[in-house]
């Protein structure tokens, strides 16, 4: 770390004796500097961060009650976990619902971005501008509450005057409530976070690969296939990582809309988990999001051994 | 700057009707995803009756601000505020104080506590320790925000122990508990966890990274402190970086639903996100939006029709809760649309 002030010009005039003597102390000085750098967030990382995540692990082997001292309880929690019949069922909801929700709406914010980048600078300022901008995921849900509803909502509207269907459940089916829940981000599916990391990894892609590519007689899916997409290979499985977290953890869509309804067809594991939390069992709610959290670490560790990052690999 | 369209032959017929087709469909892909902007706008201007009819109101025929007065009001109004009182009893701006505070306190504290570790790691630090840090701040990256949050309640309510409050240790020596702080039910609670972000710091060190060392030796030799050079020449050539954690932190809090769910349980200490889902719910178990109920007996109903409250009420919260970050969005764009391309999240 003191490498740089090794380079300090120290003024020819100083004597000899005294040059080391200031550069030691710059020395000081500079590592005092970045210790006070580095302080506050290393305590708010600690306290917040990993210090959770080691009481989750011991609070998940106790009994975690409210009112009297906790006892160490082995695995019983874990167990209470594991047999109770509502969990599997709500993480195979979870898994449902995550992997709908990419499969359908994964390709959008690339599609989106290669797009956008093909407009003239002007267009796409503006373009950008009308498709990032945001909304709160509060709000729309309230919204798609108001559009699903059963007597008077819009898509009961368009199923029944429009389409001349019977009338739809919609999220009142256990059978559909969850592709109704993912329809909603394929409709008005917005690039978001995503469509800007793929933008910027598409300014990366030197033109000359478009340029040979075109030379060789490349057309336009042909150049997306064989230069864009593999080019944006890294950027691609980091979202898709993210993607796939982001959908297994998901809370507010689904307890906004349904709350878990019909019959817990929807309710996922976080709603569960937080039913657990409402209920004080604190200790099986630990349990519960351990189970989780092994979930998807195996799925991401499954997916850093299939899914080689390096564009050139 | 296009790519994939050939330079040489761009005024064949074809190759031009490929181009407009892309235009098209992106227009329309950009219309589709204003449609929820454009429905709630048009229902929070629909009479309450209205907003219950079997054909929806796609175009305002009776527009009326009826909705946004009461609901600014909300308090004093008697009306509505006989089916508010349960739930909301506070005026509105209360709870959009308490979002705002608690989004732009976060903000003040993270950004510059973030951004100096990822300076730190990225600039001062050398070899092993660089890593060890980097290591140490990214370390909580993937992991899922369900397992902290129980540890982390136990945190807000008895601060040194992430422990449920019977378990935690006496004073040694005597029988007195631990003296513990408690942030349940506070703002804090929802804005100290909220300051150290590993995502953040990833998005600040990226961006350190990429400045040339060279840039801080010349200052180094002209003698300025590391705080200074940090302060006086990192920090303005880094505005673009800032600005696009800035967003995504404020989107972030502002719209955090779960964890304020969690440690938030006075009515008058909510965040919008929160009071909004309260009032929604009430609404539905009133049975204001059950349209067979609200036309014959329910009195909660009728004097809520009376004072013109229904779903149109509630997209005025909906549109209240995603003003703030339209506004931040709107200051940001410049940085955000130019800062993501110099950088990305990678």
């Amino acid at each position: 770390m003191s490498e740089p002030l090794t380079e300090v010009a120290v003024p020819a005039r100083a004597s000899e004796a005294e040059q080391p003597a200031q550069a030691q102390r710059l020395r000081r000085r500079s590592r005092l500097e970045t210790w006070l750098f580095l302080l506050p967030a290393a305590l708010f990382q600690l306290v917040w961060g990993w210090y959770p995540l080691l009481m989750a692990f011991l609070i998940s082997f106790t009994d975690a009650q409210p009112m009297l001292p906790s006892h160490f309880t082995g695995l019983e929690s874990y167990l209470r976990v594991w047999n109770d019949p509502l969990v599997g069922q709500a993480f195979r909801v979870t898994f449902f619902y995550g992997s709908m929700l990419v499969a359908l709406t994964f390709i959008f914010p690339l599609l989106i971005a290669i797009f956008l980048m093909e407009l003239p600078p002007r267009l796409m300022r503006w373009m950008m501008i009308l498709w990032f901008l945001p909304i709160s995921v509060i709000a729309n849900s309230i919204l798609w509450r108001y559009l699903y509803n059963e007597q008077y909502g819009l898509l009961e509207y368009i199923a029944t005057e429009i389409l001349h269907l019977p009338h739809q459940p919609f999220l009142n089916d256990p059978h559909q409530v969850l592709f109704w829940l993912v329809f909603p981000a394929v409709v008005v599916a917005g690039p978001g976070v995503a469509g800007l990391a793929y933008m910027a990894a598409l300014q990366g892609i030197p033109r000359s690969y478009f340029e040979a590519a075109e030379i060789e007689g490349a057309g336009f899916w042909r150049k997306i296939w064989t230069v864009s997409l593999p080019r944006l290979r890294p950027v691609i499985a980091v979202m898709l990582v993210y993607g796939i977290i982001q959908g297994l953890q998901d809370y507010t869509w689904p307890q906004i809309l349904t709350g878990g309804q019909p019959e817990g067809a929807s309710r996922t594991v976080m709603l569960y988990l937080f039913s657990y939390i409402q209920n004080q069992r604190y200790a099986d709610a630990t349990a519960l999001s351990i189970y989780l959290f092994l979930v998807i670490f195996a799925i991401v560790v499954l997916f850093r051994t299939f899914f080689k990052e390096d564009p050139d690999a | 700057m296009s790519m994939l369209f050939p330079k040489v032959g761009r005024k064949q017929p074809l190759l031009r009707l490929g181009w407009w087709l892309m235009v098209i469909l992106l227009s329309l892909g950009v219309l589709t995803h204003l449609v929820p902007f454009y429905i709630m706008i048009v229902t929070s201007i629909t009479p309450a009756q209205d907003t219950l009819s079997t054909t929806p109101v796609l175009w305002p025929l009776h527009p009326t601000l009826a909705a946004w007065k009461l609901v600014i009001q909300w308090a004093e109004n008697s009306g509505a505020g006989a089916l508010l009182a349960g739930s909301a009893g506070e005026p509105f701006w209360v709870y959009f104080w308490n979002s705002f505070f608690m989004t732009s306190v976060t903000l003040l504290i993270s950004l510059p506590v973030t951004s100096m570790a990822a300076y730190a790691t990225s600039k001062l630090l050398r070899g092993r320790r660089a890593r060890w840090a980097f290591l140490f701040f990214i370390g909580t990256l993937m992991i899922p925000l369900a397992v902290l949050l129980i540890p982390m309640l136990f945190l807000t309510l008895n601060f040194p122990f992430a422990l449920p409050g019977a378990s935690v240790p006496n004073l040694p020596g005597t029988d007195q508990p631990f003296p513990t702080l408690s942030l349940y039910d506070t703002p804090w609670a929802i804005i100290v966890p909220g300051i150290f972000n590993a995502y953040n710091y990833l998005i600040f060190k990226g961006y350190f990274d990429t400045i040339p060392d060279s840039v801080l030796q010349a200052a180094r030799v002209d003698g300025g402190s590391e705080f200074n050079i940090f302060r006086r020449i990192v920090f303005p050539m880094s505005i673009p970086v800032y600005s696009v954690v800035a967003w995504i932190q404020f989107y972030a809090v502002w719209d955090s639903f779960l964890w304020p769910q969690l440690v938030i349980q006075s009515n008058d200490k909510a965040p919008t996100a929160l009071a909004i889902y309260t009032v929604m719910n009430n609404f539905i178990n009133s049975g204001v939006m059950d349209r067979a109920t609200a036309l014959s007996q329910s009195a909660a109903m009728r004097s809520a029709l009376a004072a013109g409250l229904s779903w149109n009420g509630l997209m005025v919260l909906a549109l209240l809760q995603t003003f703030p970050i339209f506004v931040m969005f709107i200051l940001c764009r410049e940085y955000l649309l130019r800062g993501v391309r110099i950088q990305g999240l990678k």
